[in-house]
């Protein structure tokens, strides 16, 4: 009996394991992955650095607070204070943009979303693959299109570190019209395309810590719940065992 | 701690018989089998909801302005608040697994038939509720799928003939799902529904400790032998809730909370089936979510919904459909006349028509939450998709409705050949 | 009968051991509801230490700030208003300041401030938690004839002085308390933070 029990308690477990991490990661269908590791702290540091240097100048991150990024990045308040706080808030108060929203709608034609949620509205693999896949577009307003997010209204943030890249079309047949066939680096950047393969995925591991802060201490804690779980359940099961003794005799 | 008692039993005397009767010493047949599990575990989660719901409230705010951001502020600013949300939205999702499968045991084990379908109505009731309270608990974080998923569920409203534009601005309080619609959806949601629900427990439970409980064998155990080595009056097949089944539902509860506890640590968006991905982006009432669909638990009365086509220039027959779908369930013990409970000993049509209506369930389930038109240009490139999905999905309904049709002229007619139900219960292990 | 096979002493240790490995779970899983009332990370954020500017106070001033939502007194006493406070001892509770949690260290003195002139205090009356008036003068006053200048709650006619120190024979029990504090420069105080030297 207590074999079967185990054998099942096995089984169910083995089963979860395979499972679950294919519903963990958040979203981005039909992408390729992202690789992020979202409790990879250095990658979560160079990926806030990114973000500070590059974004907050036009994204707020509205629900995240300076000081909770010190705390779960393992950064000092000085080291967060000096070296990511560019907008002049206190070390308590969430991140906010300071461009103004007026004159971002006059030069994008909509005001930049908020940043917090991105990794779990769009999913991780969409941000790393949205940033990796601007050319240039003279057609549109900005000068940049994108192949992951067709004619969004960003120009490509990073382009000093990815370089400049271009479209390569493909022929256009009777019925189809010219689609984008792949893109080329035309400039090199400051990066070399897999330096800056990696800086994308740091700056998409930070976003995704963004969206759910907890996601660090929830993984920690459920490891210890969940070995506590199993040990009552096997501890249930052994007292349950032993009271039907009574039923089965009985019959 | 004796004197009390005393004290108590003295001036109410009927309540420690009253426990007695329907908690320890409420004699239930000693062969339950897995299924019997889920009963047990849909009080536990009913429990949990009311617990981490009570606290959820101490920081939600019910105004469209705040709300979506008070759910993040319980998200990242709150000590825990992150378990307690988690608890709640999982909890949500696994109070209809749970009950999914009991209602599935019910059918399986013909627990809805004679003497139990007042049992068997006050569940029905108890699921009705239960979809409205999670429609409503769905809407309150007030993101894009909340919002939008709130103005779809409300214009079904509007399919009624004459009155029902004018019903759906009275739902709503505005013309638009707005703060005036948040406000009293909070107020059903974490108060009035609740205590229906509750109510209609204790009557599901009081109606059912009236006739006992069935078993996987459908022998009746209360008219069989009497004498156990318990008590010579109670029926020789059945033992005392309390020690036996205590202990083994808590084995179940334990099983149950290390899945839950998966979930909750490990996957609580759960792929986005349990917190959608469109459900991150605030509501706005100018951008409909691209892949808009209800919550799981909802996907296969909505395909049913979405199947029915509108004729007679009215859309009101998927909505006929997708209520009938539920009312069929609650019609069971009248649609089913066999005189044997349990599918052990039923004809081999019973079987198959059981395994059809799994089947047409699960699909329809499939359909609704958009599966099959993922799927579908996959598996036939180059086929017409919608076609296809229609086609497929029309079928499925056939099939469901066709279960209780079948299972009238089946039971009616005499056609159903039984196997000879034993005169005790078997037990497997 | 059966009943002899069971044995009692396995079935006892199971359950006990059991209901204890349960108990200790229901424990662990009421701590996040217990904690979910902490104040919040904003709470937290809006309770951080504040840094306010004290040049505009004149002498014998008293302007309020709020810290952690609560109103503190900063008052720029005079030196007429400083003298009179050795000759008040007799009449007060706590005139050498005893009760510690009252004060941080640093703010035990007969000023109970850093700076003489300086007062700083958490302007809520330690009885029923009123706002005391700022009542500054040296002259005689309806509730007492013989002020030499204070803080006169107006709920339940409590009395303080102006270091803060509560009069014998009012409702109120202790001395205003002291908040943390420290100079940042000559015209500046943090309020919320001990100074480096007391840390």
């Amino acid at each position: 009996m207590i074999k079967r029990y185990l054998s099942a308690m096995a089984l169910a477990l083995g089963l979860f394991v395979v499972t679950v991490p294919a519903f963990a990661q958040e979203g981005g269908e039909g992408l390729p992955s992202a690789g992020t590791n979202v409790n990879d702290r250095a990658s979560l540091q160079r990926g806030a650095k990114l973000f500070f240097n590059y974004c907050v100048g036009c994204h707020s991150l509205k629900y995240v607070r300076y000081s909770r990024v010190a705390s779960d990045l393992g950064l000092s308040e000085d080291e967060v204070m000096s070296n990511l706080n560019f907008t002049g808030a206190k070390f308590g108060e969430p991140v906010i943009s300071h461009m103004p929203a007026d004159s971002a709608k006059t030069w994008f034609g909509k005001e930049p979303p908020d940043l917090s949620l991105e990794a779990r509205a769009k999913g991780v693999d969409f941000i790393f693959n949205y940033l990796n896949s601007f050319y240039l577009d003279p057609s549109r307003p900005v000068g940049w299109n994108n192949t992951v997010f067709p004619n969004a209204s960003m120009p490509n943030p990073l382009w000093e570190l990815q370089g400049l890249q271009v479209a390569v079309h493909s022929e256009a047949t009777p019925g189809h019209d010219s689609v984008v066939e792949k893109l080329e680096l035309s400039q090199p950047g400051r990066m070399t395309p897999e330096e800056f393969k990696g800086a994308t995925r740091d700056l998409a591991t930070f976003l995704e810590y963004t969206a759910e802060p907890a996601v660090l201490e929830r993984q920690s804690v459920g490891v210890w719940v969940v070995l506590f779980l199993a040990l009552l359940t096997f501890l249930l099961y052994l007292v349950k065992h032993e009271y039907w003794k009574d039923v089965h005799e009985n019959h | 701690m004796a004197n009390l008692f005393d004290w108590v039993n003295e001036r109410a005397p009927n309540l420690a018989p009253t426990f007695r009767k329907h908690m320890t010493e409420y004699y239930a047949p000693k062969n339950f089998n897995l299924w019997y599990y889920f009963g047990s575990l849909a009080i536990l989660v009913l429990v949990n909801q009311i617990v981490t719901g009570i606290f959820l409230t101490m920081n939600y705010k019910t105004s469209a302005l705040e709300a979506f951001n008070s759910v993040e502020y319980i998200m990242r600013d709150v000590e825990w608040g992150w378990l307690i949300r988690y608890m709640h939205s999982t909890g949500a999702s696994l109070f209809f697994v749970v009950v999914f499968l009991h209602m599935f045991r019910g059918i399986m084990y013909g627990s809805f038939k004679r003497p139990r379908e007042l049992v068997w109505i006050l569940g029905m009731l108890i699921f009705l509720v239960l979809m409205a309270e999670a429609f409503m608990g769905y809407v309150l974080p007030w993101g894009n799928m909340s919002f939008w998923g709130a103005k779809v569920i409300i214009s079904l409203f509007g399919t009624i003939p004459y009155i029902g534009p004018g019903l759906v601005e009275w739902i709503m309080g505005d013309f638009l799902p707005a703060d005036a619609t948040l406000n009293r959806f909070f107020a059903l949601h974490v108060i009035a529904l609740p205590l229906v629900l509750l109510l209609l427990v204790v009557l599901h439970l009081a109606a059912l400790h009236e006739v006992g409980s069935n078993n996987p064998d459908g022998v009746d155990v209360k008219h069989g032998p009497k004498g156990n080595r318990w008590d010579a009056s109670k029926p020789l097949d059945a033992i005392p809730f309390h020690p036996y089944y205590t202990v083994k539902d808590l084995v179940g509860v334990g099983f149950f909370l290390l899945i839950a506890a998966f979930i909750i640590f490990f996957a609580p968006t759960f792929g986005g089936w349990f917190l959608e991905h469109d459900n991150f982006t605030p509501a706005n009432n100018l951008v409909t979510p691209t892949h808009i669909k209800p919550s799981w638990y909802f996907t296969p009365f909505y395909a049913i919904l979405r199947m029915i086509p509108s004729f007679f220039g009215t859309a009101i027959w998927g909505v006929i459909g997708m209520f009938g779908s539920i009312l069929m369930l609650a019609l069971l013990p009248w649609l089913d006349r066999g005189e044997v409970r349990s599918v052990r000993f039923r004809g081999m049509g019973y079987r198959i028509a059981l395994a059809v209506l799994v089947i047409s369930f699960l699909s329809l389930g499939a359909v609704g939450a958009g599966v099959t038109a993922e799927l579908i240009p996959e598996w036939f490139p180059g086929a017409d998709a919608t076609t296809l999905e229609n086609a497929f999905g029309r079928i499925m309904t056939l099939a469901y409705f066709g279960f209780f049709i079948f299972i009238w002229v089946y039971t009616h007619f005499g056609l159903e050949k039984t196997k000879p139900v034993p005169e005790r219960v078997t037990m497997h292990d | 009968m059966a009943n002899e096979v069971v044995d009692h002493g396995r079935r006892r240790f199971l359950t006990v051991t059991t209901a204890v490995v349960g108990g200790v779970g229901v424990v662990a899983a009421v701590v996040p509801f217990i904690k979910s009332w902490e104040p919040s990370a904003r709470a937290k954020a809006a309770g951080a230490p504040v840094t306010v500017d004290i040049s505009a106070i004149d002498a014998g001033q008293k302007v309020t700030f709020a810290w952690r939502s609560l109103p503190v007194f900063v008052v720029n006493r005079t030196k007429d208003q400083l003298a009179q406070l050795k000759g008040l001892e007799p009449r007060l509770l706590d005139p050498q300041s005893s009760n510690t949690e009252q004060q941080p260290k640093y703010a035990t003195n007969e000023t109970r401030s850093i700076k003489p002139e300086w007062l700083v205090v958490i302007g809520l009356c330690t009885h029923l938690g009123c706002v005391p008036d700022f009542v500054p003068d040296i002259k005689p006053e309806p509730f007492d004839a013989n002020w030499k200048g204070g803080f006169y709650c107006p709920c339940h006619k409590s009395r303080y002085d102006l270091s803060g120190r509560v009069f014998s024979g009012v409702p109120a029990p202790k001395n205003l308390p002291v908040p943390p504090y420290h100079f940042v420069d000559d015209t500046h105080i943090q309020i919320g933070v001990d100074p480096k030297e007391a840390g």
